[in-house]
């Protein structure tokens, strides 16, 4: 009995303390850092914001890269395969099609974001817009860097950080319409919450009325509605607007509209953001 | 000769190379448009059939920097994954530390255990210590499908580390 609590804590000893091989600390030292490192960060200290905001823009950049080809190769391969059959059809343009190919397969993905952006510039003059925009200096296009799905958090990390004037609690917007709002600001990128996220909560106003609720992300793709009044039985196909009660998001943004089990289908899906605007004239100071 | 070590050198560093892949790319295990409720943890598997089978490859300092930057990557606290990964590589040693010969039935009981208490210290740092609310019904078919898949993957790694040891040996 005794000589198997002895081999318990032996192999318990050894499992946190023991090094050797790839090992050069032992496990223990790994397990404090790491709740040092988590209570420092979770508590806000000055020198960590700043340790913080030089690792996450490192990293940021590093995962773009790391997950480039995983963008590129599907769209490459899609892209020869279509060169190939112009070739067939056309032999007679076999020399200014190798020169396009060459070229179209150099610049593809710019090609894709300046097709993106240009379609972003043209959706601003179509929408009057809430935000009077335009593309004016109280806004900023920012690329998506990151997409990651996640089961515990929905959000996206772009390109833009305060270096270009964003700050925390700024409204981001995919063609006129909010898809949810900077939680983190680092030197040159930040991560966006998106509205279907369970930490998201937005006021909102429906209906002939203007009912007042809350739009509080679930984690899927349809956030639903709380806080309505007692007995308010929703209509499908209402549209959802910002209240602009928080004082953060201008009133009258839209945002989605109601479906026939009480959820929002978002005008923007939220995993199928490649460009994003975010309204800097909102606010001058961190919201949060 | 001297290819022939490059290689050995270069699979050696396979599970290194994934588990940082998987914490630093977009590439994910969350397949919710697939079907809505399959997500998994690879990192936590990688972690466990590795420091299970050859702890020599995977050094805890890797653990914990790959836990670091899926945490930035993530938008968790700095340390929460890193804690995470270290809890199932603890188990992982503790296990290894105890039996002689493992089995794929006893390394995926022993890794629901490991798994159940990684996750617990991961869903009670973020509800206890950060304002961040998720879905504990999520975590749990996490926690499920991690499990379920472990061992297709332990299959797969099992293959690799053979491969590894064949060409060690030869």
């Amino acid at each position: 009995m005794s000589s198997s609590r002895d081999d318990f804590g032996i192999a318990f000893r050894s499992a946190l303390l023991k090094k050797g091989g790839a090992r050069r600390f032992s496990l223990i030292v790994f397990i404090l850092i790491s709740i040092i490192i988590f209570f420092l960060d979770t508590y806000n200290y000055s020198f960590m914001k700043q340790a913080r905001t030089i690792i996450n823009d490192g990293v940021y950049r590093l995962s773009l890269v790391a997950s480039t080809p995983l963008k590129v190769f599907p769209s490459l391969s899609d892209k020869a395969s279509s060169f190939m059959n112009i070739k067939s059809e056309n032999k007679k343009l076999k020399n200014e099609l190798e020169s396009y190919k060459r070229k179209e397969l150099n610049v593809e993905f710019l090609l894709n974001q300046n097709k993106n952006l240009k379609q972003l510039i043209e959706t601003d003059s179509i929408f009057s817009g809430i935000y009077d925009t335009g593309l004016a200096s109280n806004v900023i296009v920012a690329k998506v860097l990151l997409d990651k799905s996640s089961p515990y958090l929905q959000s996206i990390i772009i390109n833009k950080g305060f270096k270009s004037g964003v700050l925390k609690g700024m409204p981001v917007l995919n063609k006129d319409f909010l898809v949810g709002r900077v939680v983190e600001t680092n030197y040159m990128s930040s991560r966006v919450l998106l509205l279907s996220d369970l930490n998201s909560r937005i006021p909102v106003t429906l209906g002939e009325n203007d009912t007042q609720a809350i739009l509080k992300g679930n984690g899927g793709s349809k956030p639903l509605l709380e806080y309505l009044p007692e007995e308010y039985k929703l209509i499908e196909g209402t549209n959802i607007f910002t209240s602009g009660k928080d004082q953060i998001f201008k009133p009258g943004t839209p945002i989605g509209t109601t479906n026939n089990n009480g959820e929002v289908v978002l005008f923007v899906e939220p995993n199928q953001l490649s460009f994003i605007k975010i309204i800097l004239d909102q606010q001058r100071k961190e919201s949060f | 000769m001297l290819n022939e070590a490059v290689g050995v050198k270069l699979k050696n560093f396979g599970p290194i190379i994934l588990l940082y892949y998987f914490s630093i790319s977009e590439l994910d295990t969350h397949f919710e448009n697939y079907f809505e409720i399959l997500s998994f943890n690879l990192q936590l598997i990688i972690v466990y059939f590795w420091v299970l089978k050859r702890p020599a490859i995977l050094g805890n300092g890797h653990i914990f920097l790959a836990g670091l930057i899926n945490d930035v990557v993530m938008g968790f606290p700095l340390g929460l994954s890193s804690l995470s990964y270290l809890v199932v590589s603890f188990f992982a040693t503790y296990i290894k530390n105890m039996s002689v010969h493992t089995t794929l039935t006893s390394d995926w009981f022993t890794f629901i255990i490991a798994l159940l208490i990684s996750n617990f210290t991961f869903l009670t740092l973020i509800s206890k210590f950060t304002e961040l609310t998720f879905s504990i019904t999520e975590m749990l078919y996490n926690t499920f499908f991690t499990f379920i898949l472990f061992p297709f993957f332990w299959f797969l790694f099992t293959f690799y580390n053979s491969t590894v040891r064949f060409r060690e040996n030869a």
